[in-house]
């Protein structure tokens, strides 16, 4: 598992860097972004991923959401890794924004054509952590998640479909139940086939009413003028009811006058790694 | 000639001598050494600083001086020198003259024995000298503990120094002794001196008194001699004019009766006849008019004996001095009293009285006083009351009489104990604010906080600190996190500390307070520990409801005791699922009759329930972030920190974090509770903040 380095920026005392591997997940070439705190330098630090959104690149994130000086203030890594394989010359790949090229969904495909690399779930919560884990100074026994939209529904599957894995879990306007929505449904039907109820497993809402395991605290910040949000594709009322059955330790922020976008990411960034220092520097 | 002088020429003769010694070891006759001998011994002895040379070895009255080969004149001048020297410091000093005579004979014993001409090399410590060493064997050091010079030295120079040491002790305790006896010395003269001075004025007094009843004596009878001489002198003259009378009548008569002419007799015989009758009839006054006694009583001199007598008496005291009080002397009850009396007088008891002084000025005549009699020049009054001030006074009294009063003194009884009061004290972290009552009606000067930190093992350590000079009756006392501190109050006054006061436990593990019920809404309850808040189901008739200015009227609210101080604060409030809730913070003047949250004096999480769910609201002038929470909080954890200015909540049970109000406090706030609907709260207090809530 070679690493190239891609790029890398002093920032915050510490360094953000840019890195290409060869994943066998995904059978291409991926790029992450990760970022080194000051505090790596000298001692094992948490890990926090971050998983972005429709459309975007391991670029989004490190550009736009200014999560470095928080990262840097808490000693928390961040790795924030490319939202689907590229370049894989599968048909129809590039053809939509929100299927394919940049739209993992963060599954492991079970449909061909995509089966063979769009294993972004496997990808993201096996190899790339063991990637991280050898090759820059990890704690592999602190890790969360965290992510936005698309990114968002990755977060919350992550940790529920692996309780104890990830010691905090957080998300913006995250994609909340799958099955219910058009991005959703599209996608879902695209790499796990027909049968819904393959798609359960990658449905938050659907994951947090049978969760069992230890104690969750979810921190959700959304925008109140989200135009996704009034689109009903978001759902956050969904999987807080479900959160409320069950129990499940949730809250959920609405965030009155902000969008979809990373300013509104960038609004309250702090406040998520902060919630997720909580419980990494535990 | 000075002595330095002297020491020059005996240095000379010194040297003379060595080479005397060398030259010329030959014997000499008796007469000359007796001669010669005389100025060395001399020298040994006056010498003060004696010169390192030979001299030093000789010794006085022992026979190992002898080994020494003294001077032997060897020409005519040098003997003459000598003895100008010896003469000469014989005559400067004459005690000691005879000594060097008394040796002589041994020395010149000592020198027919012996005739070594090498210096002595070692030293026999039993007879004290210097000697050689092959007289150990034999000679007058066998058997003798022999040893070299230089270790002889310094033996001795050690007994020296030691004996120097010891000496040196006498001289400054006979030093001592004697400054003593100066003082002494003084002592006495001056005591001396007083009673000379009483005598001679006593006498004095004796003497005038005498001359004085002399010179009335001596007056009283003159005049007696006067008066009676004159009486006798007048007597005699009366005595002298009747015998001229009579001298004429009876020459008269005998004219008369010489009288040849019968008729003419008998014509003037009868006036006469008459008239010597009538003298017959006059019984000439034969008595002394003037008393041959003297009229003058026996002087009565019994009250010079007096004065005699009391020479010897003692007189009558002066008044006492009251000492003022000394610091810490006085206890609640009793005060412990002190005067003096002036060295000279003597006293057999003293009466001491006392009074109540009475801050009021009108009860002062009431207060009457009250006497002990006591042999000593103080006593300890008890039976008084706390706090007061008592006025003493005191009379000596001795076998001749009683002294005036002295003046008058104000002692004061220390004050009772302060009480705590543990409702109002509140602490955080890093500081207690204790409040107590004085304890005593009227006012004391200052109180005094200690406080003792109480370890592990529940044992008390001493007295930590003491905060003094607090003028009202509550301290601010700065204390190191986590520990825990017994906290006493004492109250002073000029007589001194109080007893502690019951003393209160207080631990730094975290925020404590109590409910703040002068604020509480009349519809809210408090529960007897402070802790727990009732909102009662019954409705009260608004008539019924008594509004203070302090209390809220609209919110039924109470705040609570928050220990002024711009820290980090944490608590916890326990709720019910379907209690409607305020939970915050509110500045102290914040608006009684406004709602909680909805004014921009106070900072709140609010829990409404909907006919669809629970909502919670963190409110601040009216304006809540929409925030949804799954899990409904049953202990909620508030965190205020005034550095940071912020105030979190949380879901104490998850360790969530739920809200955070960032605001720059202006002025302290207290935490504020308010019930919505009917129910309870509970305050939770005591505990550490809880390292999550500190992240920053």
């Amino acid at each position: 598992m070679a690493l190239t380095q891609v790029s890398s920026n002093k920032c915050c005392g510490g360094y953000q860097k840019v890195f290409e591997h060869e994943s066998s997940e995904l059978k291409c070439k991926m790029k992450f972004g990760i970022y080194l705190p000051p505090k790596a330098e000298s001692a094992k630090c948490p890990v926090m991923y971050w998983l972005s959104g429709l459309t975007c690149t391991e670029q989004n994130f490190i550009t736009k959401a200014g999560s470095q000086q928080a990262a840097s203030d808490h000693g928390i890594i961040i790795v924030a890794p490319d939202t689907s394989p590229r370049g894989c010359n599968i048909e129809g790949e590039d053809e939509s924004w929100d299927f394919g090229t940049g739209a993992g969904f963060y599954v492991n495909s079970t449909q061909d054509p995509w089966k063979t690399n769009y294993r972004m779930y496997s990808y993201v919560t096996e190899e790339l952590p063991r990637l991280i884990n050898s090759n820059f100074p990890a704690d592999p026994e602190k890790m969360s998640v965290s992510g936005h939209s698309m990114g968002g529904h990755g977060a919350l599957i992550c940790a529920l479909k692996n309780p104890g894995k990830y010691k905090a879990v957080s998300a913006f306007a995250p994609i909340c139940n799958p099955m219910q929505c058009a991005w959703g449904q599209k996608a879902f039907s695209g790499y796990l086939g027909p049968d819904k109820s393959t798609w359960e497993a990658y449905d938050a809402t659907v994951l947090a009413g049978s969760y069992s395991g230890p104690e969750l605290d979810i921190l959700i910040d959304q925008g109140r003028d989200d135009q996704f949000l009034s689109a009903s594709q978001l759902l956050p009322d969904n999987f807080i009811a479900a959160c409320s059955e069950k129990k499940i330790p949730v809250v959920f922020r609405l965030q009155q006058g902000y969008d979809h976008s990373y300013f509104f990411i960038f609004s309250f960034i702090n406040d998520h790694i902060k919630h997720h220092a909580k419980y990494l520097n535990a | 000639m000075d002595l330095y002088e002297i020491r020059g020429r005996l240095d000379v003769i010194a040297e003379e001598i060595a080479l005397s010694e060398d030259e010329d070891p030959a014997p000499v006759d008796e007469g000359s050494k007796e001669v010669s001998k005389e100025p060395f011994v001399l020298v040994t002895k006056k010498q003060p600083d004696p010169p390192a040379s030979t001299f030093q070895r000789f010794s006085v009255g022992t026979n190992e001086s002898l080994t020494f080969e003294p001077y032997v004149p060897s020409d005519e001048d040098e003997p003459s020198d000598q003895r100008a020297v010896a003469g000469l410091l014989l005559g400067s000093d004459d005690v000691f003259a005879g000594e060097p005579l008394d040796n002589t004979e041994e020395m010149v014993e000592g020198l027919t024995a012996k005739s070594e001409s090498d210096p002595p090399d070692v030293f026999c410590m039993d007879c004290r000298t210097p000697t050689r060493g092959f007289q150990r064997r034999f000679g007058p050091h066998k058997n003798h503990r022999v040893v070299l010079m230089a270790k002889a030295a310094e033996e001795i120079k050690n007994e020296l120094n030691k004996t120097k040491g010891k000496l040196g002790e006498k001289i400054t305790q006979m030093e001592n002794f004697a400054s003593n006896l100066e003082e002494i010395f003084i002592t006495v003269e001056e005591n001396f001196g007083r009673q000379e001075q009483n005598l001679e004025q006593h006498y004095n007094d004796v003497l005038q008194t005498l001359s004085q009843r002399y010179d009335e004596r001596a007056s009283a009878l003159e005049e007696e001699k006067k008066a009676k001489l004159e009486a006798l002198y007048t007597q005699l003259l009366d005595c002298g004019k009747t015998l001229d009378t009579s001298k004429e009548l009876i020459e008269t008569a005998q004219e008369l009766y010489r009288n040849e002419n019968k008729f003419a007799f008998l014509q003037a015989v009868m006036p006469v006849i008459e008239r010597i009758e009538q003298f017959a009839t006059d019984e000439p006054d034969l008595k002394l008019s003037a008393s041959l006694e003297f009229e003058t009583p026996i002087a009565d001199l019994s009250d010079v004996k007096q004065m005699m007598d009391s020479i010897n008496a003692i007189p009558a005291p002066s008044a006492p001095v009251m000492n003022p009080q000394i610091p810490g002397s006085a206890l609640q009850t009793c005060v412990r009293v002190c005067w003096s009396l002036f060295s000279d007088d003597t006293v057999e008891y003293y009466e001491l009285y006392s009074r109540l002084v009475s801050e009021d000025i009108s009860q002062e005549m009431d207060t009457e006083a009250s006497m002990v009699k006591v042999k000593e020049t103080h006593c300890t009054v008890s039976n008084l009351l706390p706090n007061a001030q008592y006025e003493f006074w005191v009379t000596a009294t001795n076998t001749t009489g009683i002294s005036p009063a002295s003046e008058k003194a104000v002692y004061m009884t220390v004050p009772a104990p302060p009480v705590i009061k543990p409702r109002e004290c509140t602490s955080c972290q890093d500081a207690a604010l204790i409040r107590w009552e004085s304890g005593n009606t009227n006012p004391v000067d200052s109180y005094t906080v200690e406080l003792s930190e109480v370890s592990a093992d529940n044992t008390e350590s001493s007295i930590t600190e003491s905060i003094v000079a607090i003028p009202t009756c509550e301290c601010l006392l700065q204390l190191q996190t986590g520990k825990r501190y017994l906290i006493s109050v004492r109250a002073v006054n000029i007589g001194g500390p109080s007893e502690r006061s019951q003393p209160i436990t207080v631990s730094t593990t975290g925020t404590f307070f109590h409910l703040l019920e002068d604020t509480a809404h009349p519809c809210l309850s408090v529960s007897g520990d402070g802790f727990t808040m009732f909102y009662l189901d019954e409705e009260l008739p608004l008539s019924e409801m008594t509004f203070s200015d302090n209390t809220f009227a609209r919110c039924v609210a109470v705040l609570g005791d928050l220990i002024p101080i711009r820290g980090k604060y944490y608590w916890e409030v326990e709720v019910e699922e379907s209690t409607e809730y305020r939970i915050g913070v509110a500045y102290e003047d914040t608006q009684r009759n406004s709602y909680l949250g909805g004014n921009n004096s106070s900072w709140c999480m609010r829990h409404v329930l909907t006919p669809s769910r629970h909502k919670y609201e963190f409110l601040h002038n009216g304006w809540t972030p929409d925030i949804r929470i799954t899990e409904h909080p049953l202990k909620i954890g508030v965190y205020l920190d005034y550095d940071q200015g912020k105030l979190s909540f949380f879901n104490a049970d998850l360790a969530q974090h739920l809200y955070t109000f960032h605001c720059q406090f202006l002025h302290y706030v207290l935490p504020c509770f308010a019930l919505d609907n009917p129910g309870a709260l509970t305050l939770l207090n005591g505990m550490a903040i809880p390292d999550y809530a500190k992240l920053p």
